[in-house]
């Protein structure tokens, strides 16, 4: 099979348009152009086809998907790992609504995008039309901001402003809803486009750094807490200066990962749910929380009445909403990260051997010492392959890939035993925990940088919600490598159903998956497969060498979960382990419980950290 | 408790639809909603009576960060 090549690149847009009639598609087309943007993700249709027909021999790339949700995530995974903006089209109505996902994925995750959608011609709009659906409406609490293009003269303002606002502080999407009528319309009038600044970052107020100074100089424990919002607030070196300037230990949410290298002595894990024990022990014995652009997300916090309970908290970030929302901040920070972390660096450094010298040295080596006795085990008993020991295997033969993982136990495995040296190379559906997301991710990733090694994991639970995407790997021609764990259950429903719901397990059989090989290959994608543990070397090494799209078949043990785990509605000193398992009420009775091959006690991989 | 809330919107399609929107996902219930356009058509003033138990500085900030929310003071009533 030949892949359809993009659209020439070198094109001057402006040359090209010059001899032809320019309407509101084409000029919308330079305008993109004129915005910086290299490559749009879609699906074409009814209500867009002028716009498609002006990105004809345009010098933009189009990536043609096989569902809008794959192209509002792969514009969300290109946006995510290149920090650029990313830009996603659709028709109306089905196309629009298709968008939604991967739109609100964005919002919850803070991910610039702009969202195009085709709309009915404005005659049309309220009478019920074919195609017609209020996307404008529909997408009102999951957007940054929206725009109905209503004129053709308003499409300047409106384009510049949503480029504006997707990139201006707390990045976001913003969608543009675009009538055909107005695609149509004659745009020789309008001025070419020029983009808009983004708006300034309001520099932290001197006398909230006093205020922070004051807390964090007093600490006797003192801990970081550090979020997405530091690689937002493009803050990754400050962060990393600060920790190595005030030793002060640290721990990262889910999208804060990387902003310390794993190896980095001071980096304690991962908090909340599925965090590490040294890190969420370090939370709760902390007497002053440094929050660094995170939110306390409850998957985070646990109990919030019960997070960090002697701790008074130093709360830095961009968004002033964040900043006491759910937990009062006893010094709060609003402005700009990186000004605030260089402006305390020094001071805070030199209460390092002078106040609480002594106290501070102490906590940090207890820190530490958790984090060497608490370490992830590898060494699991038996012949099948152990998830944990894979993905910390393959993070070891890719130390620089960008890895787009899905939703679920293996996203989790991901977070805990991957090792992450920036964020932007840990693609994941944090505040959403959107199922599909990772096969589209790694395609925008892939395509922001063709010579990024890109790795998708994913389970064969999430894979199968986007699994038309390979159709798009193979037609481009994309080298993402992908790992789909398959465990033949929805495996982190499964989980929670054995520990909170007296193992009645209710419709998370995946026995019947279909060959997942054979589906790949019909793609025209290369696959691979291991069963066993002594094969996972040779597999994944020759996963990594594969020239091209491939597709990397685990069979794991249905009954692995992720340790360790705070149970809902409890604090994260109170962490699970497999050992806890023993302890949990028996199974339902017969006939109360669905049979499936699933619900044998995890023996196997119970490797409690 | 209840709070008075005075806005200043841009005239923009979809203005008003966000700030209720808002306001309910947030936490708080309209009471009672009343507005008028400035002479020169391209403002909202809207004043509104809300009530609710979650803390009203956040409901303030949430809303100033609508990108048609020009200005908004909260104040009990």
């Amino acid at each position: 099979m030949r892949a359809p090549q993009p659209a020439p690149r070198t094109q001057d847009a402006t040359a090209a348009c010059r001899n032809e009639r320019i309407d509101g598609a084409r000029w919308l087309v330079r305008a993109l152009v004129a915005e910086g943007v290299d490559t749009l993700f879609g699906y074409p249709g009814g209500a867009i086809m002028p716009f498609y027909d002006a990105l004809h021999g345009a010098a933009l790339r189009h990536v043609l998907v096989r569902h809008e949700q794959g192209a509002a995530f792969a514009a969300n995974g290109y946006a995510r790992a290149s920090g650029r903006v990313g830009v996603c089209v659709a028709t109306s109505g089905p196309g629009a609504s298709n968008l939604v996902t991967g739109i609100a994925d964005a919002m919850l995750d803070s991910v610039p995008m702009v969202v195009i959608t085709g709309q009915v011609a404005t005659p049309l709009m309220g009478t019920d039309a074919f195609q017609e659906l209020d996307v404008f409406g529909m997408t009102m609490p999951i957007v940054k901001h929206s725009f109905i293009a209503r004129r053709v003269e308003e499409l300047p303002r409106i384009v510049g402003e949503a480029f504006r606002i997707a990139r201006s502080g707390r990045p976001g999407p913003v969608l543009i809803d675009l009538p055909k009528d107005v695609q149509v319309a004659g745009a020789a009038q309008l001025p070419p486009h020029r983009p808009l600044p983004v708006d300034a970052v309001p520099r932290p107020a001197e006398a909230s750094l006093h205020e922070a100074l004051a807390l964090i100089s007093q600490a006797q424990r003192p801990l970081l807490y550090g979020g997405g919002g530091i690689v937002l607030g493009d803050a990754l070196r400050d962060f990393r200066t600060f920790v190595d300037a005030t030793q002060i230990p640290a721990v990262l949410t889910l999208k804060g990962l990387g902003a310390l290298p794993s190896a980095h002595p001071l980096n304690l894990g991962m908090l909340g749910m599925h965090g590490s024990r040294a890190a969420n022990m370090a939370v709760q014995e902390c007497d002053v929380l440094i929050v660094v652009g995170a939110r306390f997300d409850d998957r985070a916090t646990g109990k919030l009445a019960e997070f960090a309970p002697r701790a008074r908290v130093v709360h830095m970030d961009l968004d002033a909403c964040e900043i006491g929302k759910l937990r009062h901040a006893d010094a709060g920070v609003r402005g700009d990260i990186r000004r605030t972390l260089t402006a305390l660096t020094l001071p805070c450094a030199a209460h390092l051997h002078a106040r609480h010298g002594a106290a501070r040295r102490h906590w940090r080596a207890l820190c530490q010492q958790r984090a060497r006795e608490h370490a992830a085990r590898y060494d699991a008993p038996g012949e099948r392959v152990y998830a944990p020991a894979l993905l910390k295997r393959l993070s070891e033969l890719a130390p620089d890939a960008i890895v787009a993982c899905d939703v679920g136990q293996h996203q989790m495995w991901v977070a805990q035993h991957c090792a992450f040296d920036d964020p932007r190379k840990h693609l994941t559906s944090g505040a959403l925990g959107a199922m599909g997301f990772g096969l589209p991710a790694a395609i925008g990733a892939q395509l922001q940088d063709p010579n990024a090694k890109v790795i998708c994991v994913s389970g064969d639970g999430s894979f199968l919600m986007n699994v038309q995407e390979l159709a798009t790997l193979r037609r481009y021609g994309l080298p993402v490598k992908i790992v789909l764990l398959d465990n033949q259950a929805l495996g982190m429903v499964r989980q929670w159903q054995e520990l909170f719901f007296e193992r009645r397990y209710s419709e998370i059989d995946l026995s019947d998956n279909p060959d997942f090989g054979a589906l790949a290959r019909a793609f025209g994608v290369h696959a691979l497969q291991v069963e066993r543990a002594d094969g996972v070397e040779a597999a994944l090494r020759a996963l990594l060498d594969a020239p091209g799209p491939a597709v990397l078949h685990v069979a794991i043990d249905t009954a692995a979960n992720v340790w360790p785990l705070v149970p809902p509605n409890h604090n994260n000193a109170q962490m699970l382990d497999a050992d806890d398992v023993a302890s949990l009420p028996p199974a339902a009775q017969a006939g109360t419980t669905e049979t499936t091959p699933t619900d044998a006690k995890e023996t196997s991989h119970a490797l409690p950290a | 408790m209840r709070y008075r809330l005075d806005l200043t919107l841009r005239h923009a399609e979809g203005a008003l639809a966000r700030v209720l929107g808002a306001t309910e996902r947030r936490g708080f219930r309209p009471l009672s909603v009343d507005g008028e356009t400035q002479a020169d058509g391209d403002r909202w003033h809207l004043r509104m009576t809300v009530e609710g138990e979650r803390a009203d500085h956040a409901l303030q900030q949430q809303l100033a960060k609508l990108h048609d929310c020009l200005a908004v003071q909260v104040s009990p009533c």
